[in-house]
């Protein structure tokens, strides 16, 4: 059995690399909500870890030679989140389609996102932690 | 990717944004800057507005798209506003044409500036607020393990 390394915690840290791209995305957004023919960009993870994670939700243990393997580890460790430009609507003139409350909306829900992984994977390492000292 | 790019990105919106009000400052403090109408020498203040930019951050090295993204906003260059300027009758002002006894009053409409000054504040306060969120996740991270 891996403890440091198995596949949620891998998922876990994709997740939060995700959301630290997926601010400074936002950020840039944000940052540029008055530049004329500015186009915003979004971050697509969550479609990438599911045809990652394949139709078994986590990694399913093999401990006999007829058992069906799922959810290999290989492909979670390329995974990697993609930004997508919008470029098909607009918001007021100048072409530029960043819609402020839709941005605001996105980041509040990307930091508790990051702090959701953080705090579990955090929770995890506790716990082994706890084990490693008898419950003391 | 640095883990603190995110906060230079939203400093630069929130330099660009302070860049607006100062002109926005600038516009209203000269609003009664008056000139001469029709000549050159002696014009009066003329409007200025700054033109977003974004700027473009792109490792040559990158190996996917996701690498390659924005890297905030900036003012890349001051446009004069280079409509009619206002003339008022006034024949005893030192910049009046002394044959129609005109002043030209640089051509600022307060409300509009206003206006602006409020969209700049509120853009202000969006990257404060990106900036705070960024910097509550990079805390929560610093907690892991505790």
């Amino acid at each position: 059995m891996r403890i440091l390394n198995d596949a949620i915690n891998t998922v876990l840290v994709k997740q939060m690399d995700a959301c630290a791209m997926r601010q400074q995305v936002i950020a840039n957004n944000i940052a540029n909500v008055n530049t004329p023919g500015f186009k915003k960009s979004t971050v697509n993870f969550q479609q990438q870890l599911r045809a990652a994670l394949g139709n078994s939700s986590m990694e399913i243990k093999a401990t006999n030679k007829r058992h069906i393997a799922g959810g290999s580890p290989n492909k979670l460790e390329g995974l990697s989140p993609r930004v997508d430009r919008v470029d098909g609507t607009s918001m007021k003139a100048g072409q530029n389609n960043v819609d402020l409350d839709e941005e605001m909306v996105n980041l509040t829900a990307n930091t508790l996102m990051y702090q959701f992984a953080a705090r579990v994977k955090s929770d995890r390492a506790n716990s082994l932690s706890y084990v490693i000292k008898g419950g003391r | 990717m640095g883990l603190f790019d995110s906060f230079g990105i939203s400093a630069s919106g929130m330099t660009a944004n302070r860049y607006w009000a100062d002109l926005i400052a600038n516009n209203v403090a000269n609003v009664n800057s008056t000139g001469t109408p029709g000549d050159p020498v002696n014009k009066p203040y003329q409007r200025q507005v700054p033109v977003f930019q974004e700027v473009l951050r792109q490792k040559l090295s990158a190996p996917s798209v996701a690498q390659a993204h924005g890297g905030g906003a900036r003012v890349s260059r001051l446009a004069n506003d280079n409509n009619e300027p206002r003339l008022v009758y006034d024949p005893g002002h030192p910049h009046a044409d002394p044959e129609t006894g005109y002043v030209a009053y640089p051509n600022i409409n307060i409300l509009n500036e206003m206006v602006n000054l409020i969209s700049a504040t509120r853009a202000y306060e969006a990257n404060v607020t990106t900036l705070e969120a960024a910097k509550s996740m990079y805390l929560s991270a610093l907690d892991m393990g505790r």
